[in-house]
């Protein structure tokens, strides 16, 4: 059984605000000029990580600044969802789709200076496969045996097929670390990619250093400092004031602030963040699918764009535009808040009080608009704003709750709608199978159809209301370039920043 | 020194000590200050004047909230987001189109409640700590001491954070939080004076001519304390409505249902460089309050203090 | 008075045994753990209890006090649950940041409210008496928030003399660029607990001003004003230190604010997040830690006043 494989609530938790997040190669003006090697860009992000410990610690705020960039993975996945080859020179599957084999780059090193080989390889992805605790583990369940098959080539093999896999390897499961590496994980990183961990100052910053020695393209930058800047109207100052290269997830409201500021540029880019109202589907009255559909027709989805500045797209379904399966399904539950009076007052619910639950650091804008607009049908909504780690412990494991409102950033998540122990309490046979069906797809065209067509059951079922897909905006210096733009808050792969002089 | 404002109120204790000892004065013999002078007194000094007005419109504010705003506050609609200041909009629109007047006007309820409940919490706190910190055996006091001592060290805001932790972040959490920790500070502060009143002559005669402990308090000790208690309670509803616009800030304040002005200040506070005149309101009204129920308390102690109102000096 | 002082120690012992309990089994009240924490919304259950089983945290609360307890004895804080680091090593770092903020606030708070105190009493029947108690009583009734923000538009962003968040990454390396980066933040903590400070100064003075030995030297050709520094500061000075010394650890914790708005990694924003992380064990040594400040200090005072008292000498 595949087990939840999301990420909800961006992250931290003591973090405040929102992370949003895109890939999409090069934001910022290319002034030509030679680049400058010894350049350091500073880089204001919102979450930190609590820990850095890649195999056990959770959250996109760790995949956002390692991965690509500390650790690399057998293949890994370009902004617009495509999955090259990384340390595999090529790869290959079986016609069956039960056999995986990777052929590895020759000359790969650790940052400690050990060659890669195919053991490393091999130790690295069993030791996700064999342990638990470690994350990306549940995304090899299809997988029986890991082999060396030669000194340069690894083979997976697996008890039924998984469209997934090779996006799975892309993430934690398949990254490859240093099995005669000894140090501590929590607090120091040693990968193949093409910068080193230098130094992490919790509730600061983090600094990466070109690697000299990495096995392919060299970085083009000496230095990355990552600060961690929760209040907004900090980040934007930092910006203003030369402190920082490059703002990512610039609020949309305040990104006036740097019109007619010649020097710095903002970068829209498209996001997989899911700012997702979720219903307990599994408790009275929301297991009733007319309260739910009259929730999510009472809500004027233009004025939450509207609300957070415009930086969003309407979202109608579970699948966003970057995802395979994706359709516009916005007139599923079009804004009418007369038909959802209606539906309540046929489920016999036109006097309802329900409660909210959200993490706190998700700012009360929002929440605003939400009470007003489920007041207009007779709802009165309670809004608990509560810590992250309360919220984990309530929804996500107690799933003691009635709505929930959370950022559902990772990309590629549409499984927890097949999995009824997921917090949604969403339990429609026909997803189960269509989505069972897309995973053993041989080919990605029929993944796809088969997940656009649970996507759309889940929406008609009212599964939970889409508040919007946000797109993020990132604030770039002139000068600078090779900044991803794209789901800033997932991944940000530096292989191509550099500073014009 | 009130530790950015989500601390405890500062006490002044030659004041504490001043008021007991008119009070206890005024229990033994002649009544210097009658109650219609007391009042005349607050109102003949420009800050007790000041503190009064401030109060009353807050009140009043809170009243009318109850009956008419000009718009429903917590009617949002984005499309008309930042409206500046106009006859439709008297001070504009915020973020996501309320009308922020009408924000502000229901606001005040939830100022009011703060206020009172959190000064209610410290009162009964601070006469619970206070008392047993004073009448009870020698072991207990010292005990009561150093208690109080490790409170004083748990600031108010991870009093408040813990609380939210628990029970989400919410008004309830706010004022018990703020009452809480107030109510130490004024058990820290009083329980000098107490002791000294419970070893004053008349308490000893009390309580020589046989009467219990129970009735030393309510006859004697809790009547003297106060008017310390009444002008503590003042600053300390000043410091509450600082310490609900901190805790907003931080996230752990009024949820979205309830309007509230340490929360409008927190969700418009990244727009200062965009809409500062937005920003400048629930500034300006917390401002306001804050100063009136400080020269509230200012007007209290001074009006209670014979010799400041002899001496003429404000 | 080595008695007193005896019992003054013993007292602190037992304060710091109390506390310690307080604290441990407070926290173990919140909701959720680390271990959810650190499992994240990717977590089955099984692996929130195979990381619940590594760090400990499925033995019996009292052996876990009891080990914590154990180590404080020996002078061990602690470490984090999540990163493994040392509570004492994550203190100092942070207290770097946190101090000098703490001191620099109380610097100029005490260098614009004592002479303004002073001044205020001594011509508190004077126009210019009145203004200034005017306007440190409206100062302090600011929101904290909105008084960083209004000195950040100014300073930062319009002038652009000051950063306008940030702390350097090399720390105090460089002294200039560090001190910098906290003017604007103490200047927002000094102005708004000068001004209370200012208020309570007014009124010891006024008060000293009606003593007797004031009155006497003013008899003897001081002016009232000289007479006042002379001879009233002293006790002035006495009821500052003993308020100043009970706010230590919540000026510290109370820079929580002033420390996010200006992004400024110290002990305040490291608290909060460790609370959110719920990694227990840290926050229960930073919540000692201050608390044994505050104690301490309680203790110093308390011994201090007895042998600079002479009424309390006399009394005991």
């Amino acid at each position: 059984m595949r087990s939840p494989r999301i990420l909800a609530a961006a992250g931290t938790v003591a973090a405040a605000a929102l992370v949003l997040t895109a890939c999409t190669p090069g934001g910022g003006s290319s002034e030509s000029g030679s680049p400058d090697a010894d350049a350091t860009v500073n880089v204001g992000l919102v979450l930190e990580p609590t820990d850095l410990d890649i195999r056990t610690t959770d959250g996109i705020a760790l995949d956002q600044v390692l991965i690509d960039n500390v650790y690399e993975g057998l293949v890994s996945r370009t902004a617009a969802g495509e999955i090259v080859d990384t340390i595999a020179k090529s790869h290959e599957v079986s016609d069956d789709g039960l056999t995986y084999t990777f052929d590895l780059n020759d000359g790969v090193t650790f940052q400690n200076g050990d060659e890669v080989t195919a053991d490393d390889v091999v130790w690295s992805i069993s030791q996700v496969k064999d342990d638990e605790g470690m994350q990306g583990h549940t995304d090899l369940a299809n997988v029986t045996s890991i082999t060396a098959t030669d000194d340069d080539t690894v083979t997976l093999a697996l008890s039924a097929p998984d469209s997934n896999l090779l996006w799975n390897l892309a993430g934690r499961a398949g990254l490859v670390l240093d099995e005669a590496a000894t140090n501590d994980l929590s607090t120091t990183a040693v990968g193949t990619g093409p910068y080193t961990l230098k130094s992490w100052k919790q509730g600061d910053s983090l600094t990466l250093e070109r690697n000299d020695d990495y096995w392919g393209e060299k970085a083009r930058v000496k230095s990355v400092v990552f600060r961690y800047i929760t209040d907004a109207n900090a980040g934007i100052n930092a910006m203003l004031a030369g402190d920082l290269d490059v703002q990512t997830a610039v609020d949309a409201n305040l990104a006036t602030q740097f019109d007619g500021n010649a020097d710095i540029e903002i970068a829209r880019g498209k996001t997989t963040d899911k700012y997702t109202l979720a219903f307990n589907n599994k408790v009275a009255p929301l297991n009733d699918m007319r309260v739910r559909q009259a929730i999510r027709m009472a809500i004027d989805h233009a004025a939450v764009v509207k609300a957070v500045g415009g930086a969003a797209v309407e979202q109608g379904g579970p699948i966003p535009e970057l995802d395979p399966g994706y359709e516009d399904l916005t007139d599923v539950a079009p804004y009418d808040p007369t038909k959802a009076k209606e539906l309540l007052a046929e489920a016999g619910q036109s006097n309802l009080t329900l409660d909210l639950t959200i993490p706190s650091f998700y700012g009360t804008s929002v929440a605003t608009l939400l009470v007003s607009e489920l007041e207009k049908v007779g709802i009165t909504l309670n809004v608990k704003s509560v810590e992250f780690a309360t919220w984990l412990n309530d929804v996500y494991t107690n799933k003691d709750f009635q709505l929930s409102y959370v950022d559902h950033a990772e990309s590629r998540d549409f499984g927890n709608w097949a999995n009824p122990d997921y917090y949604f309490g969403f339990d429609n046979a026909d997803v189960q199978r269509l989505y069972q069906e897309s995973v053993a797809a041989a080919d990605p065209e029929t993944a796809a159809a088969k997940l656009k067509e649970a996507a759309r059951i889940v929406s008609e079922q009212a599964g939970a209301d889409w508040l919007y897909n946000a797109v993020t905006l990132t604030a770039v210096r002139q000068g600078v370039t090779g900044f991803p733009t794209d789901s800033t808050s997932t991944r940000l792969d530096l292989g191509e920043l550099a500073v014009q002089e | 020194m009130t530790t950015i404002q989500t601390g405890a109120p500062t006490p002044d204790p030659r004041r504490v000590r001043q008021l007991a000892r008119r009070s206890s004065a005024a229990r033994r013999g002649g009544r210097p200050a009658g109650r219609r002078t007391w009042w005349r007194a607050l109102l003949a000094t420009p800050s007790g004047l000041y503190g009064v007005v401030a109060v009353v419109v807050l009140v009043a504010a809170a009243g009318v909230s109850l009956v008419y705003t000009p718009y429903d506050p917590g009617a949002a609609n984005p499309y008309d987001q930042w409206f500046g200041p106009s006859l439709t909009h008297l001070m504009g629109t915020d973020n996501v189109g309320r009308d922020i007047f009408s924000v502000l006007l229901a606001g005040s309820r939830t100022t009011v409640q703060v206020a009172v409940g959190s000064a209610l919490i410290a009162a009964v706190v601070g006469v619970a700590l206070a008392a047993l910190g004073s009448l009870t055996a020698r072991w207990v006091r010292e005990g009561i001491a150093v208690l109080i001592d490790i409170l004083i060290a748990f600031p108010t805001i991870l009093v408040a954070l813990m609380l939210a932790s628990v029970f989400g972040g919410s008004l309830g959490v706010v004022i018990v939080a703020v009452g809480v920790s107030f109510g130490v500070n004024i058990a820290r502060v009083s329980r000098g004076e107490i002791r000294r009143i419970a070893r004053s002559e008349y308490v000893l005669a009390a309580t020589a001519s046989g009467l219990g402990r129970g009735r030393v308090l309510t006859r004697h000790l809790l009547p003297n304390i106060a008017p310390v208690f009444i002008v503590q309670l003042s600053w300390s509803m000043a410091l509450a409505v600082l310490a609900e616009a901190g805790l907003s800030y931080l996230g752990y304040g009024a949820p979205a249902s309830t309007p509230s002005w340490g929360r409008l200040l927190a969700e418009l506070q990244p727009y200062i460089g965009v809409h500062p005149l937005a920003v400048l309101w629930p500034g300006l009204v917390i401002t306001l309050t804050v100063l009136g129920f400080n020269l509230l308390g200012d007007g209290l102690r001074d009006a209670t203090d014979p010799r400041v109102r002899q001496g003429g000096n404000r | 008075m080595i008695r007193f002082v005896l019992t003054r120690l013993l007292l602190l012992a037992v304060g710091l045994l109390v506390a310690s309990a307080l604290i441990f089994f407070t926290l173990r009240i919140l909701p959720g753990d680390v271990a959810q924490v650190i499992a994240g919304t990717q977590s089955t259950p099984e692996q929130v209890a195979a990381i619940r089983l590594s760090l400990g945290l499925d033995r019996p609360i009292l052996v876990q006090y009891g080990d914590w307890l154990g180590g404080l004895l020996r002078g061990d804080l602690g470490s984090s649950l999540i990163t493994s680091s040392s509570v004492a090593d994550e203190l100092a770092e942070k207290a770097q940041v946190t101090v000098p903020l703490a001191v620099f606030s109380l610097v100029i708070a005490l260098l614009f409210s004592v002479p303004l105190g002073i001044l205020a009493a001594v011509r508190r029947r004077r126009v210019s008496g009145t203004v200034v108690s005017f306007v440190s009583q409206g100062l302090a009734a600011v929101p904290a928030v909105w008084a960083g923000l209004v000195l950040i538009a100014i300073f930062a962003v319009w002038l652009g003399w000051l950063p306008p968040q940030g702390f350097p990454l090399d720390g105090w390396e460089e002294p200039g660029r560090a001190l910098q980066s906290l003017v604007l933040p103490s200047l927002t903590i000094g102005i708004i607990e000068g001004a209370v400070l200012l208020r309570f100064i007014r009124s010891a003075a006024v008060e000293a001003s009606g003593e007797d030995y004031v009155r006497t030297a003013a008899a003897t050709g001081m002016t009232r004003t000289r007479a006042l520094i002379t001879q009233g500061m002293p006790n002035v000075a006495l009821s500052v230190v003993s308020v100043l010394g009970l706010q230590v650890a919540g000026l510290i914790v109370g820079a929580i604010i002033i420390e996010q708005l200006f992004s400024l990694p110290g002990i305040g924003r490291m608290l909060v997040s460790d609370v959110g992380n719920r990694d227990l064990t840290k926050v229960q040594g930073e919540l000692l830690a201050l608390t044994a400040i505050v104690l301490v200090i309680g203790t110093v005072v308390d011994i201090v006043h007895r042998l600079l008292d002479p009424r309390q000498r006399e009394t005991a």
